[in-house]
């Protein structure tokens, strides 16, 4: 079920009205929001259900026999077991496809081929966001950070539908305290979770789709036809699409789980602000950067160790990032540039950092992420360097239109800004009376909408990841 | 990627001094949201309902469009935001050209219809073939079958200076017009781009019931049904055959892995063929069975180059991007044979 859905317009007052009614009944309450999630998430299809359900049991098994034990080895040991289990649930789910075909072709070219079948297997909306999750669980209890929860708790934790299929990541130690007692219904922030829900609606609808469909999808989908104008565009389209997308659908979900009582953490930060990488990743997807930080770089051994030990956890880091993101080589080589870009900030510390202007900092920042964007956005290597062509070939310019135009530098500009004044002003319009930017969310529903071509609202990017 | 002391910012909404309201105005808030929604767009709920897989939330979505479909008839409220938003639909204007279901259902001819020289391809008969034109435009369309077709035949004809136009519409049917009509919808793409070739791939979401002859309702898949069908299919083919003017290529549907599916895929395929008869000189049917699923045994994989290559989406309809592939050389070979390049 998408958020921008009537389904969703139809599922949600239910559940919010319901959800409130029973807070002070926490019995009651807890399977109803289970079985909410449930249903949230059987619209996409319902067998993955069992999967979910699966991968919430065994986890569940395991952080109780993590808290059971008081052998530390054998806790190592058990959340071990239960990481693997994780990473091979996705790894069958996610990238048996990308195995058998890339992998095995490249191993049978060294006569090390294995004779896999080849199957179609349906990737399950959501999986990457909740196996992390799950991982967090097992983790974070084995760490002595989160006290194993109730079964029920823990279900709650991974299928609470505002982050199940995007995210954001949300560690269990910040989401199991907020389940202990009930909701205060005194104390809800509806100001902000009703602006969050119309900015996210007006990025996802209004600015991503409408990029997507009329520079984006087109010069990605055939670059031949289009000259370096129209692929610049594109470029800065697809940067701006994705992130209005992106961060659309994490707006949402934030301003959703206010609204039912809950706070996520932040998942962005003006991430066209940043005026180096390890900036970057510290405004672009939050939650995916401190999990890779914390459950992979850190447990690789970090930075403790030589320069040359750091540039290699930096690297496996960013490669294994960029190949959560989906089953191709594209995604490699993505997270592949941001790891080199990493070292060689890395390296470069101090030397040249300081005597560098701010503004080309930022600049060559900004270039450099939107470049591995294209590799991001490409389907396969061909295209990627088809487009590369594209850029470097002048001619006309055929997509420059006012509103594409004005959207890009709009979004892109409004991150440049210094945030007091925007934030002061959103906070302003928090404070308006609930009634008022209910109001107010209406008018931006229809507005929106009456933008929505007759086939409907396309996918968040995200939901494929 | 150093650590970070603080980095959940879980309690930014209680420290920059947040307004908090109770419960009570969270629900009543969404609560007149969804209000002002049904007084304002109450009308396109059903139409909504149409869009979603078949299964209770389309039922659902249907249950609740009945009452604030009639609401909205009765108040002017949502006729006045359609007036005040239209200018921001991205949709092209449509005009004219919806199915006529009276003809579309007419049975009973008062004489033999007469066969003429359209009804035949000079290829099936061996007799000579026109000359080649050159393609200039190629529209390539359908519903979501069409998707990545259209991009495939697009990067293969871009070097050649071939415009080709991309207008697959998702989740359409042409048995159902609640997204799309496909008669005004053809009508239009013919008026705006004058295409010298169609490719058209389409069929994933048929078997909506149909008006029959005496305005009835047939349910898919006798052969009234079929008929109905077919009526309609020749409509669109008419349209985009352009008087003669534009060559028709039309993909029948490979069969698909779900039984039920795989029933209504049948008749459509048997209907493509048979409203292609009258113009088989213009309307080249680009039979996609045989070579994805022979014998209509559904399969993922087929032999390419001597390596079993799966060549289906996971949902055992659509074709992947290798799939997507075969099925342009195919289209390539039939174009080709009717058009320099």
């Amino acid at each position: 079920m998408l958020f921008p859905t009537i389904e969703f317009a139809i599922f949600f007052p239910i559940v919010l009205g319901l959800s409130w009614l029973l807070m002070p009944r926490q019995p009651l309450w807890k399977p109803f929001i289970v079985v909410a999630s449930y249903v949230f998430y059987a619209a996409a299809d319902p067998r993955f259900c069992l999967l979910l359900g699966g991968i919430t049991i065994g986890n569940q098994v395991a952080a109780r026999l993590i808290d059971r034990t008081d052998d530390a080895k054998r806790a190592a040991r058990i959340c071990g077991v239960a990481v693997v289990l994780n990473l091979l649930t996705l790894g069958v789910f996610k990238y048996y496809g990308f195995f058998v075909s890339d992998v095995g072709d490249v191993l049978d070219s060294v006569a090390l081929g294995m004779p896999l079948p080849l199957l179609t297997i349906a990737l399950p909306i959501g999986i990457s966001f909740f196996i992390f999750q799950a991982i967090t669980y097992v983790v974070d209890v084995k760490r002595g950070d989160a006290e194993p929860a109730s079964l029920i708790d823990a279900a709650i934790y991974l299928s609470f539908f505002p982050h199940l299929v995007a995210g954001p990541i949300v560690r269990a130690s910040e989401f199991l305290p907020q389940l202990k007692a009930p909701r205060d219904p005194r104390r809800v922030a509806v100001g902000a979770g009703l602006v969050l829900i119309g900015i996210g609606l007006l990025k996802k609808v209004l600015v991503a789709d409408t990029l997507a469909r009329e520079v984006v999808d087109p010069v990605f989908g055939v670059p031949e036809a289009y000259f370096a104008p129209d692929a610049i565009l594109a470029t800065l389209a697809y940067a701006t699409q994705i992130y209005c997308d992106f961060s659309g659908y994490t707006d949402i979900a934030i301003g959703l789980a206010l609204l039912l009582g809950f706070v996520f953490p932040q998942n962005f930060h003006s991430p066209y602000r940043a005026t180096g990488f390890r900036d970057f990743w510290r405004r672009w997807h939050m939650t995916l950067s401190r999990f890779l930080r914390d459950y992979l770089y850190i447990p690789l051994g970090g930075s403790r160790g030589s320069r040359l030990f750091t540039y290699r956890n930096l690297m496996i880091t960013m490669v294994l990032g960029g190949l959560w993101h989906g089953a191709a080589w594209t995604f490699v080589l993505w997270g592949a540039f941001h790891g080199a870009m990493l070292v060689t900030e890395h390296a470069l510390a101090g030397r040249i950092g300081r005597r560098t202007p701010v503004w080309l900092r930022w600049a060559g920042t900004f270039a450099a992420v939107c470049f591995a964007w294209i590799l991001f956005r490409s389907p396969d290597l061909d295209l990627f360097w088809t487009y590369l062509g594209r850029i470097v070939d002048p001619g006309p310019a055929t997509l420059w239109t006012v509103p594409v135009l004005a959207m890009v530098v709009a979004v892109i500009g409004i991150q440049l800004l210094p945030p007091r004044p925007l934030e002061r002003l959103q906070l302003r319009i928090e404070r308006l009376r609930p009634l008022a930017l209910a109001v107010a969310l209406a008018i931006v529903i229809l507005v929106v909408g009456a933008t929505v071509p007759s086939q409907g609202v396309p996918p968040f990017i995200y939901f494929q990841f | 990627m150093s650590q970070h002391t603080d980095d959940s910012e879980m309690s930014r909404f209680e420290r920059r001094g947040q307004h908090v309201y109770g419960a009570r105005d969270a629900v009543g808030a969404v609560a007149l949201v969804a209000l002002l929604l049904i007084l304002f767009a109450g009308g396109s709920i059903r139409d909504a309902a149409a869009q979603i897989d078949q299964g209770i939330g389309q039922e659902i979505v249907e249950a609740v469009g009945g009452p604030t479909e009639w609401l909205a008839e009765r108040l002017p409220l949502d006729e006045a935001q359609h007036e005040l938003t239209a200018g921001l639909s991205p949709d092209a204007e449509l005009a004219g050209g919806a199915f006529d279901e009276g003809a579309a259902t007419a049975t009973g001819a008062a004489r033999v219809p007469p066969v003429t020289a359209a009804a035949f391809d000079p290829a099936a008969i061996g007799a000579p073939p026109p000359p080649k034109a050159e393609l200039e435009t190629l529209l390539v369309t359908g519903d979501s079958l069409a998707t990545p077709l259209d991009t495939e035949l697009a990067r293969r004809l871009a070097p050649d200076g071939v415009e080709v136009v991309r207008d697959p519409h998702l989740g359409t049917a042409i048995s159902g017009t609640a997204i799309a009509d496909w008669g005004e919808l053809s009508t239009a793409q013919v008026a705006r781009e004058a295409p010298d070739a169609v490719v058209v791939f389409i069929g994933a979401n048929e078997g909506f019931a149909l008006p029959g002859p005496g305005g009835e309702q047939l349910e898919c898949c006798g052969v009234d049904y079929a008929a109905a069908f077919a009526n309609r299919v020749r409509q669109v083919m008419d349209t985009y055959r352009r008087d003669g003017e534009a060559k028709v290529y039309w993909l029948t549907v490979m069969t698909p892995r779900d039984p039920q599916s795989a029933r209504v895929i049948k008749m459509v395929n048997a209907a493509i063929e048979v409203a292609a008869q009258p113009w088989r000189d213009q309307i080249r049917i680009v039979d996609t069975v045989p070579i994805f699923t022979p014998g209509d045994s559904y399969r993922d994989a087929i032999d390419v180059d001597g390596a079993e290559t799966i060549v289906r989406e996971s949902d055992g309809i659509h074709l992947n991007a290798e799939g997507s592939s075969i099925a342009a050389d195919a289209v390539l070979d039939r174009i080709d044979a009717d058009f320099t390049r």
